[in-house]
Order: C-alpha cells, then structure tokens, then sequence
C-alpha cells in the first residue's frame, strides 16, 4: 500500500511541476512578445513620422506625433506638450528619469486600476551624417493596456491546468496498475509462503516473467522441494525404523517362549542343585523373564508407533480396579490409595491397569516411601495421582522423564524395568483421549498425574 | 510531503497574471528628427562639402536627392549634376541597400556628381535612422557599363 502511494505521489509531483514550468515558460514568453510587439509598433510609427516633423517642432508637429503614436499617448518638447487619453496620468516619475538619463527607449509594466499597463518611454533623437546621436528634447509615453494579454495567459494558465488535472488522473492510474503488477506476485508468495508453514510443503508459486520477484519465487520453490525432500527421507528413516523394532521384538517372541519353557523346567529342579548352580538359576530365570516383559514393551510400542493400539472401553469402578492391580502385584500393602468408594468411568481396563502398574512400579523403584495413589474426578475427566516421598525428580528428568530407554541415574544401568514403561503410559493416557504430566510435589517428591477423559460422551 | 504540496501550491499561483516591473532596457530610441536635410556639393579644390539648406524637417531620400538635382549651386559650392529640368527621383530601400532611379542618363554626371548623390541619400538615410554601411545602385535612364553596381560614400562611414 505504502508502494503505490509513493508511486501515486511522485506522478503527481512530476505532473504539476512540469505543468507548472511548462506554464510558466510559456507565459513568459507570450508577454515577452506581445511586449516586443507593442514596443516596436511604437518606435517604428515615431521613426516612420519624424523625418516629416519640422525641427524644432511647433504644437502642430507634436499633435501629429501623437496622433501617429496611437491613442494613450504624450509628447512634450520643452513646455511644449501633447496628450490623449489615459497615458499621461499612468507615467512614472521613475520613467521620465530613466528616458531622461539613458537617452534610449524604455518600459516599465504597472498595475494601474487593476489592469495591467505596458508604459513605452523614449526620446527622439537627432542623427548627423556621420551616425553621432544627440537628443533631440522630444519625449514621447505611450501606455499600452495588457488586459488581452493578461486574458490570454489566464487561459493558457487554465487549459495547462486542465491538461495537468487529466494527466494527474491518468498518472495515478498507471501508477496503481504498475504498483498492482509488483504486488500481485508478492502476495501470492505470501500465500504459498504461509501454507508452507502451515505444513503444506507441495504448495508452489509458478514464477512467471524473468524479473527479481521471478527468481525470488524460483528459490522459495526450490526451497520448499528440498524441504519436501528432506521430510519425506526422515519420515521413511522413521518408518523403517520403527518396523525394524517391531520385526525384532516379533521374531525374538518365539525364541523366548521356548527359553522360558525351558528354564521354568530348570527352575523346577532348581531345589536338587548345589547353593552355586542354584543361584545361577534363579538369576537366569530372574532375567529371561525381564526379556520376556522388555520383549512385550517393544511390542506393544510398536503397536503404538504403528496406530494399530485399539481402544476398548467399558464402564469400570475405577477404584476397584486400582485396587486389582496393586492386589495382582502384591503392592498393596506398600501403597497408600486414597480414593472415593465408588467412581464410574467408561475407560480401557487393560490400558487403565498399564499406567497405574507403570506409574506405581517406577514409585517404588525409584523413590521412596511413602508412596500414594489418589483417584479424583472433576466433570470432564478423571485424575489419578501417584506420589512419593523421594527426592524428586530434577529438570533434566523431567524434561526426558517419558523418553524411551532413558534413566534418570547413568551409572546405574541394570534396574528391573525395561526403560518403556513412563513412555507406555503416557501412550496410553493420550489413547484415552487424555495427557500424563510429570512434576514435583511440594514437599520434593516426584508425583505423576494421569488424566483420563470419562469418555461417557464416546463408543 | 505537506510542506512539498504547499510549495507547489505557492508557485501556482506566483505563475497567474502579469506582474508589474521596474523599468527596463526597450532597445535604441528612434530618430530622424532635424532642422533640415544634407546636401552634398563640390568646393574649389573638387572635395565634397556637406550643406544644410533651412528645410525644417529631414523628409525622405527621395527628397534629399530631388533637392540635390534642382540646386544649381551657388560659387563656392558648385554641382557636377547636369541640369536636365527633371529632379523626379524614384527610392526603394531594401535593407542596407538603397536602389535610386534618377532621371539622368549616364553622361548627365561626373563621377563626382555620382559621389554628390550617393552622398545625399546615404546621409539622409543616415539621419533617418539607417545603417552608416549602407550602399547605393543608381539607375539612370540610359544604361551604361557597371554603371548600377554598389556605391558607398566617401565622406560616410
């Protein structure tokens, strides 16, 4: 907008200068001539006249003077002096000065009763053969009126002002279509620009012409294919990757069904070994069952990354449940539940059972007594709240607390979960339809909520 | 850009009208006022001599030139122009030339009597407001060899 205003005014400046100058120059040059005209006429009617004027002049050769020179008009010769009209009363004393000391013609323009005067002053001279100039003592004033004059350069001043009123007009039209010209292209980058960022990467501008704003859109074209292109190798990289864990965890299901087989039998036999075999044993069986729990977190991420998680809700008392799980895990007496007696919600028992067991579980692995559980509902949704007396968890937990295979403590790389578990309840939560946040508690202990849309609206 | 729109505006209307002036330079003054007009004669010793007969006014080259024919002279100042009883003389001035058709045939006049015309109406054109560097072509009435090329003045110029 700023563009075509600039645009707009700097025709209309150069229109009404030009009209101005053009105008002014003309008018100039009008009164020049128009001047020069009168001038003339005056000096040749007097140069015409005087070789039949008798010399020194009587009263008589004075009025034919006069009257050669036009209306308007003076003469005088010593106290000798002819006039007619307005002519003699419009002399300036400036004049008569001036005719007196140059001995040359002279013209003053005056404003006299608001019409415009040329006044023509001159004294008649005396030539000898030889060319040497003297006066002669004859004078003659002329008033010339310039009104036509002034009339003329009205009209001439009015028609360039029309001109320049129309040219105005067509100046600013061209100069809005020339201002349209660039801005249409750049409002189109905008628009690709901005679907762009919006995620559409296949929106293009086709360049047309070969100017600035051309190759401006051939780059954002060229950068918008490469970002294209670099998306959609990321996105294959990921897949794959992803299928890969999928594949492994898959293939490693039936190998590990057979192992666990074969090490309960050993287990069984476990209680005729020496102390040594025995303790081997148990620790065998101890991890093969950590593979079997790492194995079946991979796999049910995979499920996750691939979108086939299904969703299967059911009215549930959502106390009583909580309760099966810590009963199913023998964690009961090692948590403190606080909880209304009755809170129905429509929710996946299955995936309700995964985030509480995952959340409480990573409680007592890595904090410290006590550990609660409380169950609360607002309208909209349901809040389960799982705390405990540790230390807390420090910005950098926080911030990777949900990250797969991360662990708070580097050094201490073998602990009994499998790295999946915050990860898998927190995908669970957001299959509910509902987020898993983590935070500290007043008091500096870790404390996860996971909140659940009741879902009673949905299937 | 305010104050550029009022400029403008102010010289507009500077540019409407005529506005007056001092008084300013018109060019040379006329002239050709003078107590009488030249002759040219020829004194003793054959120069010319310029003579001011008491006409009152200047009049014209045809004037001057009619005058010259008809003056028979006086002792001092005698005529080289033969008298020939017709002092009619025809003028066209064309710029700074000046072409004569006088009523004399060739042998009518001297050299010095053509010098006493061209004289007379190189002066007369002089006083009248003409050009010192004007010339003359006479044409008389019978033509003679060259006799109407470009003539100056001696005594003028």
């Amino acid at each position: 907008m700023r563009l075509v205003v600039a645009f707009a005014l700097v025709a209309a400046l150069s229109v009404v200068v030009t009209a101005w100058a053009s105008a002014q120059s003309a008018r100039a040059a009008l009164v020049a001539s128009a001047q020069q005209q009168l001038v003339r006429g005056v000096a040749e009617q007097i140069g015409a006249t005087a070789p039949t004027l008798t010399y020194p002049p009587a009263q008589d050769s004075l009025d034919r003077l006069r009257a050669a020179v036009g209306a308007n008009t003076v003469v005088v010769y010593r106290s000798l002096r002819s006039s007619a009209g307005d002519g003699p009363g419009l002399i300036t004393a400036e004049l008569r000065g001036a005719v007196a000391a140059r001995e040359r013609l002279v013209t003053q323009r005056i404003v006299a009763g608001d019409r415009p005067w040329l006044l023509i002053g001159t004294p008649v001279m005396i030539t000898a053969p030889d060319g040497a100039r003297s006066a002669s003592g004859i004078q003659v004033y002329a008033a010339r009126d310039l009104t036509a004059v002034d009339r003329q350069v009205d009209r001439l001043v009015r028609s360039t002002l029309g001109t320049a009123a129309l040219a105005l007009a067509l100046a600013v039209l061209l100069a809005l279509v020339a201002a349209g010209s660039v801005l249409r292209p750049v409002a189109k980058l905008r628009d690709t620009a901005r679907r762009l960022a919006d995620g559409d990467l296949g929106a293009r501008t086709p360049p047309r012409g070969a100017d600035e704003l051309a190759e401006l859109t051939v780059t954002v074209n060229e950068m918008a294919a490469s970002v294209q292109t670099s998306m959609a190798t990321m996105h294959r990289m990921q897949t794959e990757a992803r299928r890969f864990a999928a594949d492994v965890s898959h293939e490693l299901r039936t190998p590990l069904s057979t192992l666990t087989a074969v090490v309960e039998v050993l287990g069984d036999a476990a209680d005729a070994m020496d102390a040594d075999a025995r303790e081997s044993v148990t620790l065998a069986i101890m991890e093969t069952n950590r593979l079997v729990a790492l194995v079946e977190d991979l796999m049910e991420v995979s499920r996750f990354d691939a979108g086939t998680a299904g969703l299967r809700r059911e009215v549930i008392d959502l106390p009583s449940v909580v309760h099966g799980t810590l009963r199913a895990r023998g964690w009961l007496h090692r948590v403190t539940v606080s909880a209304p007696d009755r809170l129905e919600a429509r929710l996946d028992p299955r995936r309700l059972d995964v985030i509480v067991a995952n959340l409480v579980g990573n409680a007592l692995r890595h904090g410290a007594p006590p550990v609660r559980v409380s169950v609360s509902a607002t309208a909209a949704e349901v809040l389960i709240e799982v705390t405990d007396g540790g230390p807390g968890l420090r910005p950098e937990a926080l911030r990777h607390v949900f990250d797969r295979f991360w662990k708070a403590d580097a050094a201490r790389t073998r602990t009994p979960g499998s790295g999946l578990g915050l990860a898998l309840a927190r995908e669970n939560a957001r299959l509910h339809g509902g987020d898993l946040t983590a935070g500290n508690t007043g008091t500096a202990g870790a404390r996860f909520v996971a909140a659940l849309p009741t879902g009673s609206e949905q299937g | 850009m305010r104050r550029a729109g009022w400029m403008v505006a102010v010289l507009l209307l500077a540019g409407c009208g005529i506005e007056p002036t001092g008084v300013t330079d018109g060019g040379d003054a006329p002239t050709g006022v003078a107590p009488g007009m030249t002759l040219y004669f020829v004194d003793g010793t054959g120069a010319l001599v310029a003579q001011q007969p008491d006409t009152d006014r200047l009049g014209t080259i045809s004037d001057a030139v009619s005058l010259l024919l008809a003056s028979s002279g006086t002792p001092q100042r005698r005529t080289e122009i033969a008298d020939v009883g017709v002092t009619r003389v025809g003028v066209i001035v064309a710029g700074d030339v000046i072409e004569l058709r006088v009523p004399l045939a060739g042998r009518d006049v001297t050299a010095r009597g053509i010098d006493q015309i061209v004289c007379t109406a190189i002066a007369a054109h002089v006083q009248s407001g003409g050009s010192l560097r004007s010339t003359v072509r006479i044409i008389f009435t019978v033509a003679e060899p060259a006799a109407d090329r470009a003539r100056t003045c001696p005594v003028i110029g």
